[in-house]
């Protein structure tokens, strides 16, 4: 008690199971084994959030250069910073909180928290797609400070087998 | 051992060396030992101390399977030389033939050995075998030789209480308290209270009540563990019928844990309050909620009471209920599970149930609360055996909060309940895969993995929590010494079940009458299958039978130990639970599926004898079809080595797959005295159990033992009848099959035989007025 009842905590290798559930059930687009292996690199923001101790949410993002353009979801999630580049922004690769337990501030508590470590980074910009379909996503996004950019991207999402493939640019500056 | 002090000068020089070896190996130079003695017994072969003495050196240092020849021959060349005596009751407890070990002790000591403390040995050795009439000889004798130590005291007390000559151990006790009195310094107090408390025990068992009572009281200031202290004196209280004063000490005790039900009980019993109605009893676990509002018990033990047909009854369960409920507490339905035994109650519990979550929950906001009652729910229904029922809300709380562990392991216990193992296993392996840190959902998994006859599964997963050397596939031999028995165990039953199932296919090929180079394949296969897999499950089997005699062997230490430390209560205890151990559920679950496949081989051996000659025919023809298959073998016996380290249960295993247990028990003779050895224990240890009567009842009618076959259909008639009127199918059965079986036994004496049939006449007396087949319709439930 006297406790918060939403509290975030470390993905571990014994937990990963659980951070792939969260994406199965709430996400349409799906990860290879070695991304989710990857998850637990130190280069990667990643948190799981919970509520009443119960595993209910999740976030991870890279940072990128957003100079670079990404046709494609399968090219976003394999490309990896070229050390030697600067990083201008924080990509957001995995949000995802289960539909039961949206409307109770965890998907804020993780926002903030990659916020928070974004800053750490000196980086001031946060970038994510969005499905053109997902508008109650979209919609979340605007309402906490996201800007919709007026391009588009064309199938972004083809290969995912999902109808009307095409994505929305969000961004965030912090 | 010491040998004889102040040595004198040795008659011959063989005994002057054989001092000197002696001395060597007491100092473990057993090489150098050994070559002393070889030295003696070149000049004369039948130096009996040397012979003994060569025995136990080999026992350490070279071929065991000699060690014994050498100390039986020193025997009968001089068996009254305490020297030699000795060494023998030495050697017989390195073999841990405690039997042995004692007769020859006891031999030392009764030949004029001056080494005292073999009285110490002989006595461990007495109480392993329990032969306590003797126990008690040697405990006296040693504590003559060394008063000055309590433990000594103590070991006779022990040995008068084994005896059940109470009065004896209770002035040892004593008359040590007020020697070593004055004497007590702090480090004493522990071993004084619980030789206090061990005295009072006693002074309890031999039924004088008052005096024990009077004694405690007495001893109080002494007695450091207060809470023993008080268990007694409300016992002593209840006995001697001063209910008013035992409530007092109840309610004491209460305070001190008010989580022990056992003390509600108590408490009641002491206040008279268990015939009283059922408000008043209601009152009265009101009053002790108020004082202690965090406990369980005084809210759920008026429902165990209150009759469901008393209003009250409900209003209670609510209050009970609805709190957890509006709590999210995931024990909630294990809670009330005990209170489904009645119907009825179910039925109230039901109704609240669905009331919460109709009325109640769609006003909380909190989502964790629609899952905790749905999880309930499945629960529920799977109680009821309402399995589509339960399916849907299991599924209902999945789609709700698919990360939530607890949802897995009803999921997949409603699954098992359809008989779906596989399936099962499946899913209660989606789960522990959400948190590999949990090891109740780790084991659970195991277990559904055996269950489905998927060993290498089930114990990869185990693996994650066992320690892995380097080099080894798995925690297989981890699992064997860490003597976790309730995998071995499954596993035996999972083996069993697989070459159950290979045999019934080779049963099927062999009907279909095929005879082509596949199906002689296919056979060959079949075969090998059948016999790896009876194979695993009889060495997983014998694994645990080994483990419980460990079990059994490591009491030795503490006949020594628990009188030094002075913890004769619970060492008294031990000895209880050593005495029941193969009573145990997972010991009697090895004997029952043992003698399964002891039965079974018998059954086969029997077959054999009856069509001998065919047999070697056969085998000419497997040879023929050996050539070609060399190629394949070569294939097959890579995949056996790996098969066979991944089965271990020790390292180096010399018969990892069991395969000479096998052989041993298929091509032997004496099977069932085998499988009578390993019942012996159970006849003792768990008469009243069915499976040792229905077991024993077999062997004796091999064995031709008919009365003794009688005495177990009259107990398990006992044990298997609760109502008077009900008369069983298998009773019957086995009335007629003895009958039969004596009567057909040219060998059996007939009086014998005629004692059976009366003892059977007496014991169920239509059998001696109905024709069979009339009989056995009576027998028929």
């Amino acid at each position: 008690m006297g406790r918060d009842i939403v509290s975030l905590d470390d993905l571990t290798a014994n937990n990963i199971g659980v951070f792939k559930k969260i994406n199965q059930v709430t996400l349409p687009t799906s990860y290879p084994e070695q991304w989710y292996k990857d998850s637990l690199k130190t280069d990667q923001i990643v948190k799981l959030a919970y509520y009443s101790e119960l595993p209910v949410g999740a976030i991870r993002a890279k940072t990128i250069n957003s100079s670079h353009k990404f046709g494609s979801y399968e090219n976003m999630l394999q490309q990896q910073l070229n050390p030697k580049i600067v990083p201008n922004a924080v990509y957001i690769e995995v949000f995802a909180v289960l539909e039961a337990y949206r409307g109770l501030g965890i998907g804020t508590k993780l926002l903030n928290y990659l916020i928070e470590e974004t800053k750490k980074k000196f980086i001031h910009e946060v970038v994510l797609h969005v499905h053109v379909e997902n508008t109650a996503s979209l919609e979340w996004y605007l309402k906490h400070g996201f800007v919709k950019s007026d391009d588009i991207l064309k199938d972004y999402y083809k290969s995912q087998g999902l109808p009307n493939p095409d994505a929305f640019i969000l961004s965030l500056t912090v | 051992m010491v040998a004889k002090k102040a040595t004198p000068i040795f008659t011959s020089k063989e005994d002057g060396n054989f001092h000197e070896a002696l001395k060597l190996y007491d100092a473990k130079q057993y090489k150098k030992a050994l070559k002393l003695v070889e030295a003696n017994l070149k000049k004369n072969s039948s130096h009996a101390e040397s012979l003994a003495l060569k025995g136990c050196i080999i026992q350490h240092v070279g071929n065991k399977s000699e060690a014994e020849a050498y100390v039986l021959k020193g025997i009968s060349k001089s068996p009254e030389n305490y020297l030699v005596d000795h060494l023998a009751g030495l050697y017989y407890r390195s073999v841990e033939n405690y039997a042995e070990a004692a007769k020859w002790l006891k031999a030392a000591n009764d030949n004029g050995s001056p080494n005292k403390p073999i009285l110490r040995d002989l006595s461990f050795m007495q109480t392993q075998i329990r032969d306590y009439k003797n126990l008690k000889d040697s405990r006296q004798q040693f504590l003559e030789h060394q008063p000055g130590y309590r433990a000594n005291w103590t070991g006779v007390a022990v040995a008068y209480h084994l005896n059940k000559d109470l009065g004896s151990a209770v002035s040892t006790l004593t008359k040590i308290e007020g020697i070593i009195k004055e004497h007590l310094t702090d480090a004493d107090r522990y071993e004084q209270s619980e030789c206090i408390l061990y005295k009072n025990l006693i002074l309890g068992e031999s039924g004088d009540i008052a005096k024990a009572l009077a004694t405690l009281e007495n001893d109080k200031p002494e007695i450091k563990d207060l809470l023993s202290y008080m268990e007694y004196k409300a016992k002593y209280l209840m006995l001697l019928d001063r209910k008013e004063e035992a409530a007092v000490v109840y309610r004491q005790l209460l305070q001190r844990n008010p989580d022990n039900v056992s003390y509600y009980h108590l408490l009641e019993l002491s206040l008279g309050t268990v015939t009283k109605p059922v408000d008043l009893r209601l009152k009265l676990y009101e009053k002790l909620a108020r004082f202690y509002p965090r406990s369980d018990p005084p809210k759920y033990l008026p429902l165990t009471f209150t009759p469901s047909t008393n209003p009250k009854f409900e209003e209670k369960a609510r209050e009970y209920i609805v709190p957890q409920l509006t709590r999210g507490i995931p024990a909630t339905f294990v809670n009330v599970k005990p209170l489904y035994k009645n119907p009825k109650k179910l039925k109230v519990i039901e109704k609240i149930v669905l009331d919460f979550y109709e009325n109640e929950l769609p006003k909380i906001n909190n989502p964790t609360i629609y899952v905790w009652i749905k999880y309930y729910l499945a629960q529920h229904y799977l109680y009821l055996n309402e399995l589509d029922k339960a399916t849907k809300c299991i599924d209902e709380a999945l789609a709700h909060s698919p990360t939530l562990v607890e949802l897995y392991i009803v999921k997949a216990r409603i699954v098992k309940h359809r008989g779906e193992f596989a399936k099962a296993a499946v899913i209660m392996n989606e789960g522990r895969e959400l948190d590999l840190q949990d090891r109740f959902i780790n084991s659970k998994a195991t277990k559904y993995y055996l269950r489905a006859n998927q060993v290498n599964e089930a114990i990869d997963t185990i693996s994650l929590f066992t320690k892995l050397d380097e080099g080894v596939l798995n925690g297989c031999k981890d699992l064997h010494s860490m003597q976790v028995n309730w995998v071995l165990v499954e596993s035996a039953e999972a083996y069993k079940r697989l070459y159950q199932e290979y045999e019934r296919k080779l049963k099927e090929l062999k009907a279909s009458g095929e005879e082509t180079e596949e199906s002689k394949e296919l056979e060959n296969e079949l075969i090998e299958n059948v016999e790896t897999y009876k194979g695993l499950a009889l060495k997983r089997y014998n694994a645990i039978v080994k483990i419980f005699k460990i079990y059994f062997n490591d009491q030795y230490d503490f006949h020594s130990y628990c009188m030094r430390r002075g913890t004769p209560r619970d060492y008294i205890e031990t000895l209880k639970w050593e005495d029941k151990i193969h009573a145990t559920p997972i010991y009697t679950r090895v004997l029952k599926g043992l003698s399964e496949i002891y039965f079974e081989i018998y059954a086969e051996q029997e077959q054999k004898k009856k069509e001998q000659s065919p047999s070697s025919e056969e085998s000419n023809k497997h040879k023929k079809n050996n050539k070609k298959h060399k190629k394949a073998k070569a294939q097959t016996n890579k995949k056996k080595a790996d098969f066979s380290a991944r089965v271990e249960s020790e390292k180096d295993d010399e018969d990892p797959l069991g395969a000479k247990l096998l052989s041993e028990l298929t091509n032997e003779e004496g099977i069932i005295d085998k499988l009578f050895q390993l019942f012996k224990p159970l006849a003792d240890e768990a008469k009243e159990l069915k499976l040792t009567n229905e077991v024993l009842f077999k062997l004796y009618l091999l064995q031709g033992k008919y009365v003794l076959a009688l005495q177990t259909i009259k107990t398990l008639n006992k044990i298997l009848t609760t109502y008077d009127d009900i008369k069983l199918r298998t009773i019957g059965e086995k009335i007629v099959e003895l009958s039969e079986v004596s009567h057909n036994d040219s060998s059996a004496n007939t009086a014998i035989v005629k004692v059976v049939e009366k003892g059977l006449v007496s014991a169920f007396p239509e059998f001696g007025t109905l024709p069979k087949e009339e009989f056995l319709k009576i027998y028929s439930k």
